[in-house]
């Protein structure tokens, strides 16, 4: 089962603050919600968990983290990402490219094409599920990474945002979360669809 | 010459052959009372469950125990590595391959077995299984058959490396397992070169699930100081369970006692031996402690054996009045990871070359490649005599596409091809020996029945108001019973069966046969045919099954061989019982043995009215009175090894309308004629026919274990997995005519997988049919709501106009 995902998200703060943040492994994981960085073994390679509950199920991945390159000039991240669920019924790779766009008024976006395969019981269970799911993960992901990104300058916006991150959950929890993938898969059956899974 | 009433009463108080009795089986069913292998506790009972791997095609890395071992309740941790010693990681399939029983290195499929968790209880078991931790390095997967033998595609078996037989004859490429050809290829591409007309269908009969309501499983028990081992086991074959436990372990057969208790539900599933077996039954020898082993629905589906999975091209050469002169069919066949096919030995693609059918084809050639690929293995007969379901749906779409082609009613051009009475028995161009058959005589009481004509009609009419519907009809020749030991045999034993009677001093039986009923009514039909042999009451004659401490040596039940097969031995012998009763009748009567007759329940004296003794009296006497030279008791055994198969056949028709906006199918009319030659329990045929029906349904209408391009099995829940209820099922008309099998002891010929055989086509055929004047000649199952659509959405049916 895999899915691609093509997504972009636009950040009130400099193209400069979002390549900063977007170089900083455990502070971008941790805009994932549920995950984190657990060790760094050197600036290429880090170790990682991540948790997610939806219903009655959790699932825990632990992982590896492998940073394939970074481009300075392009803004550019590429890392690979493979985990295993600590139950060893299910398998997830995520292959991803990141990069910081400028746009007008000193604002930018952060621009990110995925591929993410899983295998096991999560396939054969959450397979019709997973474009959604994945999508609303990245979306939480999308927000946390603005709103890091922002709260690096200052006033307002960026005290703002740092309440935002405060009151972030710390994993993918509860029932808005499935509310939101409801209300995604309803978006895509009736509207236009976003990510193309095959 | 008319029957007298007395004759009558006496013989439906027999209630024999011919009687829709009652099963009795269902009071203990309908009671919530069965006893099934989960119902079975022993004292001091552990629990097994299994690590499975997440990834179709991995190196296992390491496999880390610890964990697991540290929970309280956890007895033992096992690997391939524990296995090793016994020689027991690897077990013999029934196709001549072996399987792991637990990965080995190597894991070649999703949900394979990588370890076994013992413990105190399931939840225990559950848990540890969570907390053993496996490292894999995942491998290219192979999921497309037509990639297997590609030249780069991922090598699968490694352990197979070096063998250019994996016991089904030479193979060509690593993924490679079998080529099988039969039939006459020159005559064949003559027919075709010469032919006046050629058609050809490309069709794939999905990988499908039978999903019996109970999943497999069983209780091992190894007693230490007699070093004898019991299981209760869901088996659908417990002898050969039993020669196969010998086989591995070297524990003596005699010391080794295999119990399949209350069975529910097989249709092939249970027939082979599965790694949760093995590993419970080394875990018990282990640990001396009985160990229970019970799947649950998603391991069932994932990892059990399914059926089918067959890339099938058929093509017919024909003259110009549709008189078929030469049938070829090649297939691509996917058996998954290991070759663990259920089928007699020396037939790779089963009895596929059936496929000839109820026609009077000259030519026919078959060839048919396994291939392995990165999927659970097996290839069962799901409700059908080993591979028997592909054959009929292959030569029944071609039969229809041939029909189209030339502008030919379906009807008709089966009616032009049909083996007339009169040519049998008849040797097929595949060489099988049709034993009887009147397909005219079925096909034009089905027609009349429906108002063929009338459908006809009524479907132009529909076709003028842009309305679909369809008419479908399959005139199939099933070949069950298996079989012959000359040309069947698993594992070296040939498929005969037995049956051991015993008739006791008050005239009650108990009989004992090496078939297993799973939901047939052994226990009642089997009594029927001694109640009419010996003319004692049915309900005087019990049936024991599945024991193998006190069953005679069979092969089990599948292919529809109890009645073919295990019938045939009940009804010897009880024939030698009733000779010999003869003896002690004319003994009694103090007449010479060729003066006295059979009577329905007692021996007369031929022209002495009322000089006579009951089958009761004889009985009686049996054990203290018998002629002089003659051993006391009356019992017989009988091991019956069929001089040939038997071919029930049947015609069904099904009428569907499809609405075009939604590609919902309804079926308005299902109407199954069967012959499976003489009649036992009517109502019991009733009942068989009705399951294969509604198993037909399913198959055609929704079952599907998908996998997608990484290896990853999609359909293993009941979420995705369709089991018609209630609530979906058509109608069912069942009629018959009665052609008896002229080999057989009664006649019989089985009956249960002829609906199966026969329904999945006819869907197929009634909704291909609907399309038919759009040009349409083949629809891939399943025909699901959404399918149908996509068909129609294609030839843009699905518009306004």
């Amino acid at each position: 089962m895999q899915v691609n995902l093509d997504k972009t998200f636009p950040i009130a703060a400099p193209a400069g603050n979002a390549w900063q943040f977007l170089q900083d492994i455990p502070g971008v994981a941790g805009c994932m919600p549920g995950a984190e960085v657990t060790e760094t073994i050197d600036d290429k390679n880090y170790k990682g968990r991540v948790k997610a509950k939806i219903g009655p199920a959790t699932m825990a991945f632990n992982g590896d983290i492998e940073i394939q390159g970074v481009d300075s000039e392009k803004r550019e991240l590429h890392l690979i990402g493979r985990g295993q669920d600590t139950k060893g019924s299910s398998s997830a790779t995520m292959d991803l490219r990141a990069w910081v766009v400028e746009e007008a008024d000193g604002q930018c976006a952060l621009k990110g094409e995925a591929q993410v395969a899983v295998t096991g019981k999560a396939a054969s269970l959450g397979g019709r599920m997973m474009t959604q799911v994945a999508d609303q993960i990245l979306n939480q992901f999308g927000k946390n990474f603005a709103n890091n990104v922002v709260a690096m300058g200052q006033g307002a916006d960026a005290e703002g945002a740092r309440e935002e991150l405060a009151e972030q959950p710390k994993e993918v929890n509860g029932l808005a979360f499935v509310w939101s993938v409801i209300v995604g898969m309803l978006r895509s059956l009736f509207g236009h669809k976003k990510a193309d899974s095959h | 010459m008319a029957a007298r009433a007395e004759d009558i009463n006496r013989e439906d108080a027999l209630q024999g052959i011919g009687c829709s009795r009652k099963r009795k089986e269902d009071p203990r069913f309908v009671q919530g009372k069965g006893n099934y292998v989960d119902d079975i506790k022993l004292p001091g009972m552990l629990f097994a469950d299994l690590v499975r791997s997440p990834y179709p095609h991995a190196r296992v890395k390491s496999i880390n125990k610890e964990k697991a071992l540290a929970l309280p309740g956890v007895h033992a941790v096992l690997t391939a590595e524990d296995l090793k010693p016994l020689n027991l990681h690897w077990m013999p399939t029934l196709a001549g391959d072996v399987q792991a029983v637990l990965a080995d290195e190597k894991v070649h499929m999703q949900y394979q077995e990588v370890a076994v968790v013992i413990a105190d209880d399931r939840y225990i078991a559950a848990d540890a299984v969570d907390l053993v931790e496996v490292e894999y390095e995942p491998l290219p997967v192979l999921v497309d058959a037509h990639k297997a033998l590609d030249p780069d595609a991922p090598i699968l078996r490694e352990d197979l490396q070096d063998k250019d037989n994996v016991g089904q004859g030479p193979r060509r490429h690593p993924n490679h397992i079998f080529t099988w050809e039969v039939g006459d290829k020159e005559a064949t591409t003559r027919a075709f070169d010469t032919a006046e007309v050629t058609v050809k269908e490309e069709m794939y009969y999905p990988r499908v699930h039978p999903s019996p309501l109970e999943t497999c499983g069983c209780v091992a028990s190894f007693d230490k100081v007699n070093e004898h081992l019991t299981v209760y086991i869901t088996s659908q074959a417990p002898h050969v369970v039993r020669t196969v436990v010998t086989l591995i372990s070297g524990i003596p057969e005699s010391k080794v006692r295999i119990v399949s208790p209350d069975i529910g539900g097989g249709f092939g599933n249970k027939v082979g031996v599965y790694p949760g077996y093995v590993t419970a039954i080394v875990a018990s020898i282990v640990l001396g402690r009985p160990v229970k082993w019970v799947e649950d629905r998603m391991e069932h589906l994932s990892t059990t054996a399914w059926a089918r999975d067959y890339w099938m091209t058929g093509e017919l050469a024909a003259d110009k009045d549709g008189r078929v002169k030469g049938l070829r069919v090649n297939v691509l066949a996917d058996h998954g990871a290991f070759n663990s096919h259920a089928q007699p030995t020396k037939w790779p693609a089963g009895f596929f070359s059936i496929v000839t059918s109820s026609y009077d084809i000259p030519a026919a050639q078959v060839k048919v490649d396994g291939v392995y690929t990165n999927k659970s293995p097996g290839g069962v007969a799901y409700r059908c005599s080993f591979r028997v379901t592909e054959a009929i749906y292959l030569i029944e779409r071609m039969m229809d596409v041939l029909a189209q082609k030339l502008g030919i009613d379906k009807a008709e051009i089966r009616r032009r091809n049909f083996v007339k009475p009169e040519q049998f028995p008849y040797k097929t161009a595949l060489d099988w020996e049709l034993d009887s058959g009147d397909y005219h005589t079925a096909l034009d009481k089905v027609l009349a029945a429906v108002d063929y004509q009338g459908l006809r009609k009524e479907q132009e009419e529909k076709r003028a108001k842009g309305e679909l519907m369809g008419i479908g009809l399959v005139t199939f020749t099933e070949i069950v019973g298996a079989g012959p030991s000359k040309s069947c045999d698993i594992l070296g034993v040939g498929m005969f069966d037995s049956a051991e009677i015993r008739v006791h001093p008050t005239g009650s039986v108990m009989a004992r046969m090496g078939t297993i009923t799973q939901g047939q009514g052994h226990q009642t039909t089997y009594a029927q045919i001694i109640a009419s042999e010996l003319g004692l009451s049915s309900d005087q004659i019990q049936i024991e099954e599945g024991d193998t401490d006190t069953a005679p040596y069979g092969l089990g039940t599948y292919g529809s061989r109890s009645t073919p097969v295990g019938g045939a031995a009940t009804a010897v012998a009880a024939r030698k019982i009733r000779a010999k009763a003869q003896k002690i009748a004319a003994h009694l009567l103090e007449v010479d043995e060729n003066d006295v007759e059979w009577d329905i329940d007692r021996f007369k004296v031929k022209g002495v009215p009322g000089q006579e003794k009951t089958m009761k009296e004889i009985a009686w006497a049996a054990y203290n009175n018998v002629p002089e030279g003659m051993e006391m008791g009356l019992e017989a055994v009988d091991y019956y090894d069929p001089p040939n198969f038997t071919y029930p056949f049947g015609t069904y028709l099904c009428v569907v309308d499809i609405d075009k906006y939604t590609g919902q199918t309804h079926v308005r009319r299902f109407y199954a004629l069967d012959d499976c030659g003489t009649r036992i329990n009517p109502m019991i045929i009733d009942g068989q026919i009705h399951g294969g029906l509604n198993e037909g349904f399913a198959v055609a209408m929704g079952q599907e274990l998908p996998y997608d391009a990484e290896g990853n099995l999609l359909g293993n829940t009941f979420m995705d997995y369709f089991i018609p209820t209630f609530v979906e099922t058509p109608h069912w008309e069942t009629d018959y005519t009665v052609t008896p099998s002229p080999h057989h002891p009664l006649g019989a010929k089985g009956v249960a997988e002829s609906p199966h055989v026969g329904s999945i086509p006819c869907f197929t055929a009634a909704i291909v049919d609907a399309f038919a004047h759009l040009g349409v000649t083949h629809m891939d199952m399943p025909h699901s709501a959404y399918r149908v659509w996509q068909k129609l959405h294609e030839l843009g049916l699905d518009k306004h106009s």
